[in-house]
């Protein structure tokens, strides 16, 4: 039971979406018709495109209705500039065969769809207000039955069970039937091409290998120039101290000593690059969670707003943990700021991301800080990164990624 | 032997210098980057250049691009080129004028520091410095080859060291062999590659092959 009354308010909720677009389809409907008219007398010929245009969005309204719903339909190239090629065009002679359909038949469905759920409500509280009602006028509905007793206005609340139980029976098959045409019509024409769909995924998928590719050569980078080189001098400075050892034992131990240096620094690097790959708390807690955590951490009073209604592409949200992180650590390391505020929301496709402190300022992104870091990292992902940081501050830093989504 | 330094990594950079000043080497001057490196090689008229191939702005071949510019600037500079890993590409554009007066190795060599120090007085000295690890490649890529399908593990062995550029003593020495062993190898590699003293025209065959073709000019 509470499966048939779920399908019932699903389909009802249908049914209501597609007297929207039914509407849209009858002033379609109208429009064509003015149009069709007024080129009899030549007048209306330049609207033909346009018409067909306006057509073809109250059609892509419907088909990513019917997309959210069932199968998803997908959408055909767009109308041909020159309207005498537009009105050869499949694709649209199909929509301009589902408006009249879907003004006349879809809206008829809607509305009784509607009214299903209303005329049970009205019958079956009609046992409650029938001595209200003016008399002579009959039940509702049922204007030659004059109700003048309460087991007559029973008699009518039975009918109300009965519209409830066409829409719990029957609402499941007037939503689809009112979507059928739309399924019919709005498809691709048999055998079209697709080429366009399969283009446009393409380009977006080359976008997000792209991101991709950024981020491997980012890591890359940072293990050769960064990693390797530490190692690299690890070893000059042990194979110095090698030679050294014989001739000038104090020197040698000098030599060790930065050697050591020099290790314990590749290590450091080597941590940071592998944080910097995945940070393993994003996985867990999303990109709002890590920077709740984050911020928890951070050793300054920090501020955080954060609004992501939507989940972005995982390098686009580790490089914004990564930033976020980079610039609480400069702000607590050399601003002498007492708070911190960090702001990260999502704006269309774009993540915005603001991080400010009330330091002295004065950050300079070529005094080997890991701002130079924070603006390859997010230009890698075709972002955009602005510092702000007059001498005695405030500090603020906006950052702007692609969502890549 | 005056020598400038290209490395974009300070700290590998000042090692790099310490190391061979420590050794009595004569460094005049030390490069952050291609323009500066360019420009010691024109005030200070060095002997020898050791050059990063990674460096700004882009960090990929700028060091190659760089130590062939320096060489048109100054013929007959030696150019020791290292690496951060093997790229074959790197190898063969640094190699592809010829393979006298130059070197490419690996970064960690440098901490083999008796071995580095030979390959460096080689390189300045007109011969050749090829990373056993490219020399590896490149005799890999050219296992198809029929000459060098053809040859013996030894011959193998003795052209790897010939191409890092060993003389035949040193190969001897390397080897536990006489000199003599070596040179029947040899005589057998250049037979087999079918390699006449004056053969230069085969440019399909790689770097170790134009090794090949000068030392048996020689």
């Amino acid at each position: 039971m509470r499966r048939r009354v779920r399908i019932a308010v699903d389909a009802l909720e249908h049914l209501v979406g597609g007297l929207g677009t039914s509407i849209l389809a009858m002033a379609g409907l109208f429009w064509l018709l003015a149009v069709v008219v007024s080129s009899l007398v030549g007048v209306g010929l330049p609207l033909i495109g346009g018409s067909l245009r306006a057509v073809r969005s109250i059609a892509d309204r419907e088909r990513g209705r019917l997309s959210r719903w069932g199968p998803a339909i997908v959408g055909p190239p767009p109308v041909p500039d020159r309207p005498s090629a537009a009105l050869r065009d499949p694709a649209v002679r199909r929509e301009l065969a589902w408006v009249p359909v879907h003004a006349t038949f879809g809206f008829a469905v809607g509305i009784f769809g509607l009214s299903l759920p209303l005329s049970a409500l009205q019958d079956l509280t009609y046992p409650l207000w029938y001595h209200l009602a003016p008399p002579g006028e009959g039940a509702p509905g049922i204007p030659f039955w004059n109700v003048d007793s309460l087991a007559e206005a029973f008699g009518v609340a039975l009918a109300g069970l009965g519209w409830l139980a066409v829409l719990l029976l029957a609402g499941g098959a007037l939503a689809r039937s009112q979507a059928w045409p739309g399924r019919r019509l709005l498809g691709p024409v048999p055998g079209a091409d697709l080429s366009l769909r399969v283009a446009e995924l393409t380009a977006t998928r080359a976008a997000a290998l792209d991101a991709h590719a950024a981020e491997l050569r980012r890591i890359e980078r940072s293990l050769h120039d960064g990693t390797q080189n530490r190692l690299v001098a690890v070893t000059v400075l042990l194979g110095a101290a090698r030679r050294a050892y014989t001739r000038d034992p104090a020197t040698g131990a000098e030599l060790l000593d930065r050697a050591q240096q020099a290790a314990e620094e590749a290590l450091g690097e080597l941590r940071t690059v592998v944080r910097g790959i995945l940070p393993p708390v994003l996985d867990d807690r999303g990109l709002a969670g890590a920077l709740d955590g984050l911020v928890a951490g951070c050793a300054l009073p920090c501020d955080l707003a954060v609004e992501l209604p939507v989940r972005c592409a995982v390098s686009v949200e580790a490089t914004a943990y990564f930033v976020v992180a980079e610039a609480l650590t400069n702000a607590v390391r050399h601003s002498g700021a007492t708070a911190a505020t960090v702001s990260v929301r999502v704006d269309g496709d774009r993540l915005l991301i603001g991080v400010g402190d009330d330091g002295r300022g004065g950050a300079d992104e070529s005094a080997g800080s890991g701002l130079a870091g924070i603006r390859r990292r997010v230009e890698a992902h075709d972002g955009r990164f602005t510092l702000t940081s007059p001498p005695g501050g405030p500090t603020t830093m906006d950052v702007e990624l692609p969502c890549g989504s | 032997m005056r020598i400038v330094i290209a490395e974009d990594d300070a700290l590998l950079r000042e090692g790099l210098a310490l190391l061979l000043r420590a050794e009595g080497l004569d460094v005049v001057a030390t490069a952050g980057t291609p323009a500066e490196f360019l420009a010691a090689v024109d005030a200070h008229e060095p002997d020898v250049a050791i050059v990063d191939v990674r460096m700004p702005p882009t960090h990929t071949d700028e060091g190659i691009v760089a130590a062939r510019a320096a060489r048109g600037r100054r013929p007959g500079l030696a150019v020791l080129v290292l690496s951060a890993y093997v790229e074959q590409t790197f190898a063969t554009e640094l190699l592809a004028g010829g393979a006298e007066r130059l070197g490419y190795l690996l970064k960690e060599r440098v901490g083999r520091v008796e071995e580095f120090l030979t390959a460096l007085h080689r390189v300045a000295g007109g011969g050749t410095a090829i990373d056993p690890e490219v020399v590896g490649q490149l005799l890999a890529r050219g296992r198809s080859d029929a000459g060098l399908g053809r040859l013996t593990p030894r011959e193998r062995e003795v052209l790897s060291l010939m191409a890092e550029g060993l003389g035949n003593t040193a190969i001897a020495e390397r080897l536990f062999v006489t000199d003599g062993a070596v040179h029947k190898n040899i005589r057998a590699i250049f037979a087999k590659l079918g390699l006449a003293p004056t053969d230069r025209a085969d440019r399909r065959v790689t770097a170790v092959l134009r090794y090949l073709d000068t030392t048996a000019r020689r």
